[in-house]
């Protein structure tokens, strides 16, 4: 059975008919003799965010700090607006902006100053108003930077990167050390940004918000994307799990065959427990289909799912699974 | 923080008008200022100069150039100097602090151009090295037989090409060196070497015809001498010896070989800073 997925509603045709604003063609990015960046390959399109995950070490950074115009790829190419952006040429400088993975901010300046430095920088600013509005320190204007803390110093990286109105954006990691509500509050502007029309580049170490957020996501692992795709594909491949203890009376052999599904059955404790991987079929359907098909077969032998269980695929199994380099069983 | 409004549709992007890249430098140099007058370690800079001017006027006041004496020459040759001190030692601390800080990422990422970065930086140098200069003039008016320079153009020319020069090695420094810490210390051999090539600390009269040559293809002494000249309206571009006081049109003649070093210097350590510059802790 193959999949056959309806257009996902995370991609908007309008994005789609536009030019990508950022493409990432078969990139190769070396330090020396290591290589960092191993053929890595992708495009964001206005309006569309592109989740770049990834284990540490995996290269996402030095992606970035390409696409920012920091260094030459080894090989392949980047192309920001259809220019190459090595040293941040003018045409592509006022056009983007960024949130560091490492913060960055004159420790000795304000909140108001830094605000207002980089208002004064910049072509078509925020007002600071807004912007400290945006990221919540409307009441640490005041405050030095160095008397920030953490989360703080986090929400003005992303105040300063929002302030230019860039067309794209990359976030390194933009929510690392900001608490609950500034994380929520963070979507909430991301969210906006896209519908705004923002093409997005994010790398973030909290699944959660790739979930929540990325049209397209891809899973590094040392140098190299071990799936890619929307958030759908990326799950559809790893499969939903249906698990039930199986009657001392039952057979094996009586269990069920379900279309594209996989059986295993595991002796644990003296008890046998049936477990269903089901990758066919619709991802969001496809684990109720199961459970219907086997609560039908129970009904009909007389017998029960014992201790039922139901797990969806998570974008963290599939993270693991990357990162255990087994990734090829569920690439495309 | 805001709640969501309504999602705007997406736009072909409008062009934005340009920043002038002017306007950039001189904000940055506004926060320059600031930054450096909180960056309290940085008035040490503005000491240095002072106490080479007091030991100066302890050398032999005779007259050497019209009615200057050595101490004063020298005096006037450290004017020329105090740029080296403020560009070389503020501005390769600075920069390599904020490079391993991740603040010239910041600014680069947010579309500001190199040229205004290093122009901020040039402009505070050169802004308290004029500030000193107009200190240091006060001082030596008031002193007993008082003098004012005699073309004011040529000593602010010199000040602002020694401020560009000197920023400009100091930002050189930085690639080389991981921390503030190390920047300071390797910034410490050209500043030694230009401080006492500069005869703004010991005359170089001593020195033979021949050194004295070489020593004037280095930057600091042109600039010296650029304020020697503007004080005492002698050409003293070939030495004290038989310097002739000459009309503006004269010492701006004289002058041109040090404008000329200066603008090569200048032209030299812009490419190097061009193409060297590290703004990334993990770049090289
Ligand atoms: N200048 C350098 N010299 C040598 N190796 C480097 C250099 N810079 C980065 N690396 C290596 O390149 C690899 C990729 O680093 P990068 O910062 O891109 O990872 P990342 O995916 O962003 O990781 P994290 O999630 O931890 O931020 C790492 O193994 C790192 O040690
Ligand atoms: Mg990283």
């Amino acid at each position: 059975m193959t999949t056959t997925n309806p257009v996902p509603d995370t991609q908007d045709p309008r994005a789609t008919a536009l030019e990508p604003a950022v493409s990432v063609r078969d990139l190769h990015q070396k330090y020396g003799d290591f290589e960092a960046v191993k053929g890595v390959s992708f495009e964001i399109r206005p309006g569309e965010l592109f989740g770049l995950l990834g284990t540490n070490g995996a290269g996402k950074t030095t992606t970035i700090e390409t696409l920012e115009g920091f260094r030459r790829p080894s090989s392949g190419t980047v192309r920001v607006f259809g220019q190459d952006p090595y040293g941040n040429p003018a045409g592509v400088r006022e056009r983007v902006n960024a949130v560091l993975q490492g913060s960055g901010l004159m420790e000795d300046l304000t909140v108001q100053e830094t605000v207002a430095l980089a208002r004064d920088m910049a072509s078509t600013p925020r007002t600071a108003g807004e912007t400290l509005e945006l990221v919540g320190l409307t009441e640490k204007t005041r405050t030095h930077v160095r008397q920030l803390s953490g989360g703080q110093k986090r929400r003005l990286d992303l105040g300063l990167a929002l302030l230019t109105r860039p067309e794209v954006i990359y976030l390194d990691e933009p929510t690392t050390g900001m608490d609950a509500e500034g994380r929520i509050d963070t979507w909430r502007i991301i969210q906006r940004l896209k519908d705004e029309g923002t093409a997005i580049l994010l790398t973030t170490h909290y699944l959660e918000e790739a979930e929540r957020l990325a049209d397209r996501l891809a899973i590094m692992h040392r140098g190299r994307v071990g799936v890619e795709g929307s958030l759908q594909d990326v799950l559809s491949g790893w499969g939903d799990r249906v698990g039930f203890t199986l009657a001392a009376d039952v057979p094996t052999s009586d269990l069920p065959r379900l279309d594209g599904a996989e059986l295993e059955v595991e002796n644990g404790g003296g008890q046998l427990r049936a477990t269903y991987t089901v990758r066919g079929g619709h991802v969001d359907e496809r684990a109720h289909h199961a459970v219907s098909a086997l609560l039908a077969w129970a009904e009909e032998h007389g017998t029960l799912l014992r201790n039922l269980q139901v797990r969806g695929a998570s974008l963290e199994d599939v993270f693991l699974q990357v990162a255990d380099g087994a990734a090829d069983l569920i690439s495309d | 923080m805001s709640t969501t409004s309504a999602p705007a549709a997406p736009t072909r992007p409008q062009p934005r008008p340009r920043v002038s890249p002017v306007k950039q430098t001189l904000r940055l140099t506004r926060t320059e200022i600031t930054l450096f007058a909180r960056y309290k370690t940085a008035w040490i800079y503005a000491l240095l100069p002072l106490f080479f001017l007091f030991t100066a006027m302890q050398l032999p006041p005779d007259p050497v150039v019209g009615g200057f004496g050595l101490g004063e020459m020298t005096m006037f040759g450290m004017i020329g100097v105090i740029s080296l001190i403020f560009g070389v030692g503020h501005a390769s601390n600075v920069f390599t602090a904020r490079r391993e800080s991740l603040v010239l990422k910041r600014l680069r990422v947010s579309g500001v151009p190199p040229l205004a970065i290093f122009g901020g930086v040039i402009g505070v140098v050169f802004v308290f090295s004029l500030l000193l200069t107009v200190f240091i003039a006060g001082l030596i008016l008031a002193m007993p037989e008082g003098a004012l320079p005699r073309d004011p153009v040529m000593l602010f020319t010199s000040v602002l090409l020694g401020s560009i020069v000197f920023s400009l090695l100091g930002l050189a420094v930085t690639p080389l060196v991981r921390n503030a810490e190390m920047a300071q210390m390797a910034s410490m051999v050209p500043m030694m070497i230009l401080l006492f090539s500069s005869g703004g600390i010991m005359p170089l009269e001593f020195l033979p015809e021949t050194a004295r040559t070489v020593v004037g293809l280095l930057p600091s002494m042109p600039a010296g001498e650029l304020v020697q000249a503007a004080y005492t309206g002698y050409d003293v571009f070939g030495g004290f010896a038989g310097a002739e006081e000459v009309g503006t049109l004269g010492l701006w003649t004289a002058a041109l070989p040090s404008l000329a070093v200066l603008g090569g210097w200048i032209a030299v350590l812009g490419l190097v800073v061009a193409r060297c510059f590290r703004w990334d802790p993990r770049q090289g």
